[in-house]
């Protein structure tokens, strides 16, 4: 069995519930990309690729639910994960507060383009959107946007850089993500890991 | 733009060609559709645009547009191979069939083998059939109708934690879960042991998690794949038009590329010399239906 997983933030979360389950994980180190325990092998890819890699072919991964959602990945979601949890905000410099009904015409910079299109278009509002990938909260404050879309954990980054949060637009968390055609080729060993997954989290991982 | 249009579009040549052979031994005529139709709610997939203050759809799901012209009863046993729009610019190619106005499981189980054999006839044998049914769903939400929509959303990416998480008893809950792993060749739903049994493939089995969410499905709905791709090759399922019983199915073409192995050119006869004679030769070899090369 494949798994793909992400880099950063969930690593250590994906390695840590999927021992829990019995799955020997042997992280890629250094410059690797994949590694081998016995039947499984292991991948390590970008967080945003990883629904992407599972879409096409990779069996297994765990990935942000903000991602699958943003890349519209045709994946299986069977489990929703006790990690990785935050949300995504609309937020914008606490001089220029406005309502969200007002931000007619606003530049919005974010990483989430399709997300932030869809709020908008919910409220028919329309917006320019950038896309940015990292440090989105600096957008406003050199005058390239007017408001942003992005993760909000403990709210300290918006803090420090005078935004305040406007909306929530998704709580977002780790999810299991399965591989539509897996999911009936190995449809044992795949309901199997799932069961056992959510055991270790009703046992409270 | 495409990485190698010329190159793709030889490969999809080869395949289309004996994907209209297999559906016109069935008794299926190709349709051509226009690319553009006026807008309509019932239109699925394709790009919206506006022109002269009218809306548009260029490049809609054909299902949709066929059943959007369909404006009285008419049996149809027709096919399509055409490239769908995705709602911006990106497109999938599409074969498929259509098979209006049959009976009963005649319409499923011929809609099935066309499938079937169409795969086969380009030499991709290591494939999937799982077959569902929308009705056992229906019949299995009866009471409990308010949670439908949360629970076929469910179902589609197959996170039953979110079926636990609804106030329904646990006996609904045990009687769910059932279904949504039940796979194998014989259920409790008469018609689908019965189509089942006519198709007589070993590639065929009964899969109750199998789910397609598109408004003109009625009841049975199928899925292919092969454990050598990653992604469906094709799917389709049963509907009804003016009181018709109907069943199509459409494959994507790109899939269906990834998977055939067979040769892309076949054996031709090469024809050389004076010009005049050489192609008064090969004129005569294409007569006869031998494919022909003319070399310098």
């Amino acid at each position: 069995m494949r798994f793909v997983l992400p880099k950063g933030r969930l690593l250590t979360g994906s390695v840590e519930i999927l021992q829990k389950a019995g799955i020997e994980v042997r992280p890629p180190q250094g410059r690797e990309l994949i590694t081998k325990n016995g039947e499984y092998s292991f991948l390590l890819a970008k967080s945003f690729d990883v629904p992407v890699y599972v879409e096409h072919g990779i069996d297994i991964g765990i990935a942000g639910n903000d991602i699958v959602e943003e890349r519209e990945s045709d994946v299986f979601v069977p489990l929703e994960l006790p990690f990785g949890k935050c949300r995504l905000s609309l937020a914008i410099p606490k001089e220029k507060s406005v309502k969200v009904e007002e931000m007619d015409g606003f530049r919005i910079a974010t990483k989430y383009t399709n997300l932030t299109r869809k709020f908008f278009d919910k409220r028919g509002i329309e917006v320019e959107i950038i896309k940015l990938h990292g440090s989105i909260e600096l957008a406003p404050k050199i005058g390239i946007a007017d408001a942003i879309v992005d993760i909000v954990e403990t709210g300290n980054t918006l803090l420090a850089n005078d935004l305040i949060e406007l909306e929530k637009i998704m709580d977002i968390s780790a999810v299991l993500i399965v591989n539509r055609i897996s999911q009936k080729t190995r449809f044992e060993e795949i309901n199997d890991l799932i069961l056992k997954l959510k055991g270790v989290v009703e046992d409270g991982f | 733009m495409k990485k190698d249009l010329f190159s793709e579009s030889v490969r999809l040549a080869y395949i289309v060609k004996d994907l209209r052979r297999t559906f016109e031994l069935w008794g299926y005529k190709e349709i051509f559709l226009p690319s553009v139709e006026e807008y309509s709610p019932n239109l699925r997939k394709g790009t919206k645009f506006a022109y002269n203050n009218k809306f548009y759809m260029f490049k809609p799901d054909p299902t949709s547009q066929i059943l959007a012209n369909l404006k009285e009863r008419r049996e149809l046993k027709i096919y399509y191979i055409l490239e769908v729009l995705n709602g911006a610019t990106k497109g999938e190619w599409q074969a498929g069939i259509e098979f209006i106005g049959g009976n009963d499981l005649m319409v499923q189980v011929e809609g099935i083998l066309v499938a079937i054999t169409a795969l086969e006839s380009l030499g991709i044998n290591e494939f999937y059939i799982d077959v569902g049914s929308l009705e056992v769903w229906k019949r299995a939400l009866k009471e409990i109708e308010e949670y439908k929509p949360q629970i076929i959303t469910a179902l589609s990416r197959r996170n039953f934690e979110e079926i636990e998480s609804l106030p329904i008893s646990s006996a609904k809950k045990e009687e769910l879960w059932k279904l949504f792993n039940f796979r194998g060749k014989k259920c409790e739903y008469q018609k689908l042991n019965k189509i089942i049994e006519a198709i007589n493939d070993k590639r065929v089995f009964v899969d109750f998690g199998t789910m397609r969410i598109l408004p003109y499905y009625s009841d049975i709905i199928f899925e292919v794949y092969s454990p050598k791709f990653g992604k469906p090759i094709g799917g389709g399922g049963e509907y009804e038009i003016k009181g018709m019983k109907a069943f199509g199915f459409a494959f994507n073409l790109k899939a269906i590329l990834k998977l055939y192995e067979g040769d892309l050119e076949k054996t031709r006869k090469i024809i050389s010399g004076d010009l005049k004679e050489a192609y008064n030769k090969a004129k005569q070899f294409v007569s006869l239906g031998i494919p022909v090369k003319v070399r310098k």
